[in-house]
């Protein structure tokens, strides 16, 4: 016997489809509007592109979001690598700490950072490239380790290094090729999570995407619901564009991990 | 002489016995440096602004030992705040596991596309939420947005008749709902595809009725999953901040809240803990929660 779809089930999946994909169409109806809500034009949208703070906003989150990625990956991959090769007592510790930046409230280490990090890194904003290092390593470390388990990552090393490959070289020209697609699904979740964080931009005082829509959202609603429009639509474009690599799909399923 | 025998012969296992111990304890050091990067980094960055943040909490303006600013977080606004927090994860919770799991039971009886696509839609709703969804939702169900006008229209529904508002406390626990709801699917779907096709049959075969086969077999096999999903949900909405900030402009008595107008300065100078109290506060619900959680997966385990 299979298991097959009642008219309950049928209901159940047709209305939550509609519950879900209802506000967004709305929103995007309302970012249509023209000015005083009559007719429909791209004027909010053209608008976001006349404001002064909206090309250097989006610059520095572009910034921060690549700087992050770069920084987790050169710190991640030969951790877990490691951890894989001959550190396997350390894999316990590390799945735990990287649990952590789940369970404690970022609010709370914005308040914290504020005012543990010394004065020359809060002036610059590539100080939240750390932070969203910590915020995004409990995805990239499940992506990464998935990736790695799926190939016979010891023989690779072994191979490699007994045609006399550094372990540098090793890294570079052997696993991380093995792995792109986690490489890569780790990359965008990280790189997703970053251009969207709000709290610890806002409460650091720096001036990303997300704390420049809420900021323009005083001036002009339906530029700040056009912003998010635009900006959900991309993300869920570059999704759909990337849900060919199946780590995307791993990378998203683990964002809110199963625990322990 | 007896006795330098026995301390020979002791020195003689200690050495030989030590050897080992040694040996191991070099490896261990060696080991550690792998993950010396690692360490570092997220000691740095994460554990030491904690650390920081419980250090002023516990102090008060001129460096004396006080617990002043925990006896506030059990009155006034911040009392307040907590109940406001507590009741917002509390709902968002509720609903979001119910409409969660009615979606989970659905999904896992269709195949292939259908189901990959619920359940990446399902991912991205959860990671597209912050500010984005806050605005999206204003404008949905704002006074002026096309759902708000067609609910008064075409059925004559007035959202705004009741208490709603899109400003307050039901309006942000609409939009939790939306990203929890999601989060919900994809956290409680594994233990739903694990209930086998086979115990229906087995019910079946031995004359149980439907209401049997719920009571008897999906409800104990998916409670600790159920109530451990629940956990990880109250977690998510206890600590959100984005979208609530989005909403409200912080005017709604919330601890995530709270604490974001007191880094903004909007302090008075006997307060200056009370920020970090908070985040304390908030820091300790999580963990309790957390600590519930990983004490209903064990004990699901070992059954």
């Amino acid at each position: 016997m299979k298991r097959t779809l009642g008219w309950s089930d049928r209901i159940i999946l047709i209305a939550a489809g509609f519950f879900f994909i209802t506000p967004f169409l709305a929103a995007a109806e309302y970012s249509l509007r023209g000015y005083g809500g009559k007719g429909h034009t791209f004027a909010n949208y053209t608008w976001i592109l006349h404001q002064l703070g909206f090309g250097p906003a989006l610059l520095t989150s572009l910034r921060i979001a690549g700087v992050s990625v770069l920084l987790l990956l050169f710190l991640m991959i030969p951790t877990v690598v490691y951890v894989q090769l001959g550190g396997r007592r350390w894999a316990r510790l590390i799945e735990i700490l990287c649990l952590l930046p789940i369970v404690i409230p970022v609010v709370s280490l914005a308040i914290g950072a504020q005012v543990a990090m010394p004065k020359r890194l809060q002036s610059t904003s590539y100080e939240l490239c750390f932070f969203y290092v910590i915020i995004c390593m409990p995805y990239v470390y499940r992506t990464l380790n998935t990736g790695l388990q799926a190939i016979a990552l010891p023989t690779l090393v072994e191979a490699s290094s007994s045609l006399g490959a550094t372990p540098v070289k090793t890294l570079v020209l052997v696993i991380i090729p093995a792995i792109r697609s986690a490489t890569l699904g780790a990359a965008f979740i990280t790189f997703a999570i970053s251009m969207g964080e709000y709290a610890l931009a806002v409460l650091l005082h720096f001036h990303t995407l997300p704390t420049w829509a809420t900021n323009a959202a005083q001036e002009n609603l339906y530029g700040s619901v056009a912003i998010s429009i635009g900006s959900l639509f991309s993300v869920w474009f570059l999704l759909v564009l990337f849900s060919y690599l199946p780590a995307i799909k791993g990378a998203l399923q683990n964002k809110k991990v199963k625990v322990i | 002489m007896s006795q330098t025998s026995v301390q020979s012969t002791l020195s003689h296992q200690t050495a030989e016995g030590a050897l080992p111990v040694a040996k191991r304890a070099f490896r261990f050091d060696k080991s550690f440096l792998g993950i010396l990067p690692f360490l570092g980094l997220i000691g740095y960055f994460f554990f030491y602004p904690l650390a920081v943040v419980f250090n002023e909490s516990i102090h008060d303006s001129h460096h004396h030992l006080t617990a002043s600013a925990y006896k506030a977080l059990f009155g006034g606004d911040y009392r307040n705040a907590f109940i406001g927090s507590f009741e917002l994860a509390a709902y968002s919770m509720a609903i979001s596991a119910i409409i969660g799991a009615l979606i989970c039971w659905a999904v896992v009886k269709t195949q292939g596309h259908a189901r990959k696509l619920i359940i990446a839609a399902a991912g991205v709703l959860t990671s597209t939420g912050g500010i984005p969804l806050a605005f999206s939702f204003i404008a949905a169900f704002g006074q002026e947005g096309l759902v708000t006008k067609i609910l008064l229209n075409v059925f004559h529904w007035d959202i705004y008749g009741g208490a709603f508002d899109i400003y307050n406390f039901w309006g942000i626990l609409l939009v939790y709902c939306f990203f929890q709801a999601p989060l919900m699917v994809i956290i409680f779907i594994p233990a739903v595809e694990n209930l086998k096709v086979e115990w229906q049959e087995a019910n079946e075969t031995l004359g149980g009725s439907r209401i049997a086969y719920l009571r008897f077999v999906v409800i104990p096999v998916l409670a600790p999953a159920f109530i451990s999903s629940c956990l990880l949900l109250f977690a998510s909405g206890f600590s959100a901040y984005a979208t609530a900030a989005a909403m409200s402009n912080g005017t709604i008595p919330l601890v995530p809240l709270l604490i974001g107008n007191l880094v903004n300065g909007e302090v008075l100078a006997d307060q200056a803990n009370q920020g970090d109290a908070l985040a304390m506060g908030m820091i300790i619900v999580c963990v309790l929660v957390f600590g519930l959680y990983a004490l209903v997966m064990r004990v699901s385990r070992r059954k």
